[in-house]
């Protein structure tokens, strides 16, 4: 005979269906969404993978200051590598016709052997004005299939829209800090519209091993090799792929070359003395040649004996000519490896992808979160409800029925309703929220095709974890109240200790003390109350303090870079030979150079290093420093957790070479990751000559400075792209998600309360029976509840900010760069505000609902 | 009957707090129940008969002196084995009912009847108890007497040994109180049930083959009546 108790779960759940829906909701909501997100994001993830050999992603990319000879090619494809040529050149993109640029456009030719494309929609480009473009910023920008686009002077008809394999996050450069969904495109157009384009051509080369490397550590080992290899290469014309040697080789030809100098200017001056000598002689009278003839003759010897001694080193002079003549054959060749990203971490490559695993870890943990919370008010409810039926289970204890049968009657509702959530939850995340999250991603990141997958660990963590955590936490809580005798039950005497006395209280006035009694007669239900207030505020100070912080960052751009315009030029001195200079007041000669971190929480981590001037405008450090002494900015010393006083260690972007410094001082620069030294100092390091400068840094923007002379500018506005992006992907969700957020606070607020209500009815009942007025009794129950609350909502959103601020850095330790979360006391105190308003309306449902219980109450029997 | 010893209760002792404020409820309580007997637990408020008939259901348990059932003594018992005594042997009912808000009079019965691997037919007891075309209905339905009538369902569908009943009649009126006594005698009559009953009310001794008369935690008389009335004919 199945137990008849269970018969009672649906009444149960019909006789509450209020408070069940509201939990149901909740957790179907939650469920679904994240089920979704699992599915959605495993389904994306393994067509990310399969994209790898579908599309013949590369093992890496390099790129080179100019165009590679064919030997120099070879010379790289003998480190057993294959390299495919994948050239591009960036355009402005001007997609509406109004004149105005509104986005950069990199365009590559149609790439048939390696990183090839997934066609979304249309047909790929044919003739020599057609062109393939991204996607996701075709639908950003509002661009079909058949509209025509301008990129730099050109008229480009728009045939296909496509998901670029190595650009499915679209970072313009891998030492970007964020991705730019909105102003940065990919194009593809065929080779005869390539030529066609006018443009810097940038020699980029995607490689793949020829030995492929069989994990990701082997990987990093390979592409570390490499990258020297392709450097010294590069740099050496193919001569040598090895820093010692090259540079030991780079010595002797320094020696070689020193040499040879000085043996010219020593044939020089022997010739400059002999015709001195000959110039005397002959100026010279015969009676003061015979008076000077010793002298004359013993200039003369000398002369001679020097140029016999240089007569000598005549062998080892046309040694070293030839040898350094044998170098001309290389100099044709040489060139420079100006950047190098192996796949494992090339982010455009990888940053959607990585975005999937933490986007899912994040919303299992919130999930989890929210299951417990609502686990505990499962809980509270059944210990309620075991305290109104103690007489009915003192019976049927009395009668025979097992602890175990009555625990499992007990836990059964909120394990069905779990159930039930996490059933219907899942069904919503395979169906609706699975594109909700697709969509989502497909707002910020150029995904190729997927199909959906069934995903057990979906089904372990939102069906399997939701029922074992609500059984877990009803099991401990109901268990521990079900421990009683029958005999205690039936006497409705459910104290777990004869002894117990009621506990002191300061000698306050009577209804402050009525309420501490109150208080501590729910505390298990304020303290989930709490618990649940802590979570919503959580949430809610992500959501608020998200877009504080990038208006934060907004408002204070200019200040988190080193100058408005920071200008790298190509080189320092223009055709004539003379220094490139500008007459703009605020400008600065300065120096800049990268290195990359080797560890600490973001191992590959490229760091600036400036060289600036003395008495600079805009590095205010008067400090002198020492050898090795370097400051450092606040965004590195934040995000790596330095001090001053301690050291770090950083590498040469592409060869073995490390730097260990001092951190003499931290300077007050937030976005940027970076080292300032002397710029003396600075090219010391970097082996520059005296004097030496790479751009200049300027309050306004430089107009004397040719355009081809520029290598690269920086502006407020680049620095503003992580903003944009970060308001593009998650800005909009924001106010969504404070009134999901509101939503939670206000059914997890009105449960508990409710809750409390309920356990006291009978006290309420009896004190309207004694003669307190419905205002006195919502003074005794409501105020404690509003105190509980009030005090809950600010001590949390306080500790939230901490908790928020440590979950924001977990993203930043992700991504390249750093920028402290934001969040100020007006904030604070708007979350505050959210869940009190939101407390207001159930404090309204809360008087209602004690001017409604009866003062039969009372006396009425238990049942 | 008597002789036969069922129910043993041998010198029982119970008390209640400490120190000054110890209260001795049962002082040395002595006697037996012989199986099928009704037997009438008797006393005045305070007197220890409802200490005495949780300690022989099991709910509580005495400082000194045992309760054994067929010779098994309960003290010899762990928390485990007293459940499935209580679930074999045991069925109780209560002056205050204590069913179920929300299951129906025959799902209440269906309760106890979950206890047992051979119980009684359900519809027949339904029947018996006059609950039938009331069997769909929920015990905030039914009146006062109906309600201890399901509660007595509940007990006696599993065919208990030992019928308990704590003032069964306490919160009834007269003619209802007469009825449910009237149909514990016919319970006690049809199913061979050994019935406890406790009250204060002294008529319903009348109707026991055996009564037990408490004062201050002792036994004050031990009376077999061999001329006992049916429950119809008690008045008081």
């Amino acid at each position: 005979m199945r137990n008849p108790l269970n018969k009672r779960i649906l009444r149960e759940i019909k006789s509450e269906w209020k408070k069940y829906v509201a939990l149901f909701l909740l957790l179907t909501l939650t469920i679904g969404f994240v089920s979704g997100m699992f599915v959605a994001n495993d389904s994306m993830e393994t067509a990310a993978y399969e994209a790898y050999d579908k599309y013949n992603i590369e093992d890496g990319h390099f790129e080179l200051k100019d165009k590679p000879t064919d030997e120099l090619l070879e010379d790289f494809e003998d480190e057993d590598i294959k390299i495919y040529e994948q050239y591009y050149k960036d355009f402005d993109e001007d997609f509406n016709a109004d004149g105005e640029t509104d986005a950069k456009i990199r365009v590559f030719k149609v790439r048939e052997d390696i990183d090839r494309a997934c066609l979304m929609e249309g047909e790929m480009p044919e003739k020599e004005n057609e062109i393939a473009i991204d996607r996701m910023h075709a639908d950003n920008s509002k661009i079909s299939v058949g509209d025509t686009i301008s990129i730099g002077d050109y008229e480009m008809k728009v045939t296909a829209l496509v998901a670029f394999s190595d650009y499915s996050t679209l970072y313009e450069d891998n030492s970007d800090i964020m991705f730019d969904a909105l102003t940065f495109d990919v194009g593809a157009v065929t080779p005869e519209g390539y030529d066609a384009l006018n443009a810097r051509e940038v020699y980029q080369y995607a490689f793949q091993y020829n030995d492929e490397p069989e994990d990701e550590e082997e990987q990093k080992e390979k592409s570390d090799i490499l990258s020297e290899q392709l450097a010294v290469l590069s740099l050496t014309g193919g001569m040598l792929d090895d820093t010692d040697e090259a540079e030991k080789f780079s010595d002797e030809v320094e020696a070689d070359k020193e040499f040879l100098e000085e043996m010219s200017s020593k044939a020089d001056e022997l010739k400059q003395r002999g015709e001195e000598l000959e110039k005397k002689t002959a100026s010279m009278s015969p009676e003061e040649q015979m008076a000077s003839m010793a002298e004359l003759q013993k200039e003369a010897d000398d002369i001679q004996k020097e140029a016999d001694e240089l007569k000598k080193q005549e062998d080892k002079i046309n040694e070293t000519a030839d040898r350094l003549k044998e170098l001309e054959k290389y100099e044709e060749h040489i060139n420079e490896l100006t950047d190098f990203v192996p796949e494992y971490a090339n982010r455009a490559i990888h940053f959607a992808v990585e975005d999937f695993g933490s986007d899912k870890a994040m919303g299992e943990e919130i999930l989890i979160i929210l299951i417990i919370v609502i686990a505990f008010i499962f809980a509270i409810t059944a210990s309620n409800t075991i305290v109104r039926e103690s007489a009915v289970i003192g019976t049927l204890r009395a009668s025979g029925y097992k602890k175990g049968e009555l625990l499992i009657h007990y836990v059964s509702v909120p394990v069905f309703v779990t159930f039930m959530s996490a059933l219907i939850g899942n069904i919503l995340g395979y169906t609706y929220f699975k594109n909700v999250v697709v969509d989502m991603y497909y707002n910020s990141y150029s995904l190729p095709t997927y199909v959906t997958l069934w995903n057990a660990d979906a089904f372990v963590k939102t069906t399997i974890y939701p029922v074992l955590i609500m059984i877990v936490v009803n099991i401990l809580v109901v268990n521990r109240k079900l421990k009683l005798s029958p005999l205690k039950f039936l006497r409705h005497d459910l104290s777990k200790s004869n002894k117990k006395k009621a506990m002191k209280l300061p000698r306050w006035k009577f209804l402050t003390r009525f309420r501490l009694r109150i208080f501590f007669q729910n505390m298990v239900g304020y303290v989930t109350l709490f618990l649940g207030i802590f979570f919503v505020m959580i949430l809610l100070a992500f959501s608020v303090g998200m877009p504080a912080t990038l208006d934060n960052y907004q408002e204070n751009a200019s200040s988190y870079i080193v100058a408005d315009y920071q200008y790298v030029l190509k080189g320092t001195e223009d055709s004539d030979g003379n220094e490139i200079t500008t007459k703009e007041k605020t400008a600065e000669k300065y120096s800049i150079n990268s290195l990359k971190t080797v560890d600490g929480v973001h191992v590959g981590e490229e760091i600036t290093v400036f060289g600036y001037m003395d008495d600079s405008r805009y590095f205010e450090i008067s400090e002198d420093l020492e050898k090795d002494e370097v400051y450092i900015t606040k965004a590195y010393a934040d995000k790596f957790n330095i001090k001053e006083g301690q050291s770090i260690t950083l590498k040469d972007m592409y060869k073995s070479k490390k730097y260990k410094l001092k951190v003499e001082g931290i300077y007050d620069l937030p976005g940027t990751l970076g080292i300032m030294l002397p710029n003396d100092r600075f090219n010391k390091m970097f082996n520059m000559e005296a004097g030496s400068f790479t751009g200049y840094l300027s309050e306004k923007e430089i107009k004397d400075i040719d355009e081809d002379m520029i290598y690269s500018v920086m502006t407020v506005d680049d620095a503003l792209k992580i903003v944009n992006q970060l308001n593009h992907s998650m800005g909009g969700y924001m106010k969504y998600f404070s009134a999901m957020c509101m939503i939670i606070a206000l059914i997890i607020i009105l449960l508990l309360t409710k809750i409390i209500i309920e356990s006291s009815a009978v006290s309420i009942s009896m004190v309207k029976v004694l003669g307190y007025s419905n205002r006195e009794i919502n003074s005794l129950y409501v105020r404690i509840t509003t105190t509980v609350v009030i005090l809950s909502s600010v001590i949390t959103a306080f500790a939230s900010e901490l908790v928020v601020a440590k979950i924001w850095a977990n993203i930043m330790y992700r991504m390249n760069g750093w920028f402290e979360f934001y969040i100020g006391i007006e904030e604070i105190i708007r979350i505050i505000l959210m869940v009190i308003v939101t407390y207001v309306l159930v404090a309204i449902l809360d008087i209602r609902r004690i001017k409604r219980i009866p003062m039969t109450e009372a006396l009425k029997n238990i049942e | 009957m008597s002789e036969e010893k069922f129910l043993q209760v041998s010198n029982i002792h119970k008390s209640y707090g400490s120190g000054d404020g110890l209260q001795k409820v049962l002082k040395g309580t002595d006697f037996s129940v012989a199986k099928g007997e009704f037997c009438v637990l008797l006393g005045p408020s305070g007197s220890g008969k409802s200490t005495l008939l949780n300690i022989i259901g099991g709910i509580d348990s005495a400082d000194d002196g045992y309760i054994a059932i067929n010779g098994d003594k309960l003290k010899d018992m762990d928390e485990k084995a007293l459940t499935i005594y209580r679930r074999k042997h045991l069925g109780y009912v209560f002056q205050l009912y204590n069913l179920i808000p929300n299951l129906t009079v025959k799902e209440n019965i269906e309760v106890g009847a979950y206890l047992s691997d051979n119980p009684h037919d359900i519809d027949d007891l339904l029947k018996t108890l006059g609950l039938y075309e009331h069997r769909h209905k929920l015990p905030n339905q039914l009146s006062g007497g109906q309600q201890q009538r399901t509660s007595i369902g509940r007990a006696i569908v599993k065919n208990p040994d030992i019928l308990l009943c704590d003032e069964p009649t306490g919160a009834l009126d007269y003619n209802t109180s007469k009825d449910i006594l009237k149909l514990i005698e016919e319970v006690n009559q049809k199913y061979g049930n050994t019935v406890i009953m406790v009250t204060h009310n002294e008529a319903i001794q009348h109707m026991a083959d055996h009564t037990i008369k408490l004062r201050d935690g002792q036994v004050r008389k031990n009376i077999v009546n061999d001329n006992k009335v049916s429950a119809t004919e008690l008045d008081w």
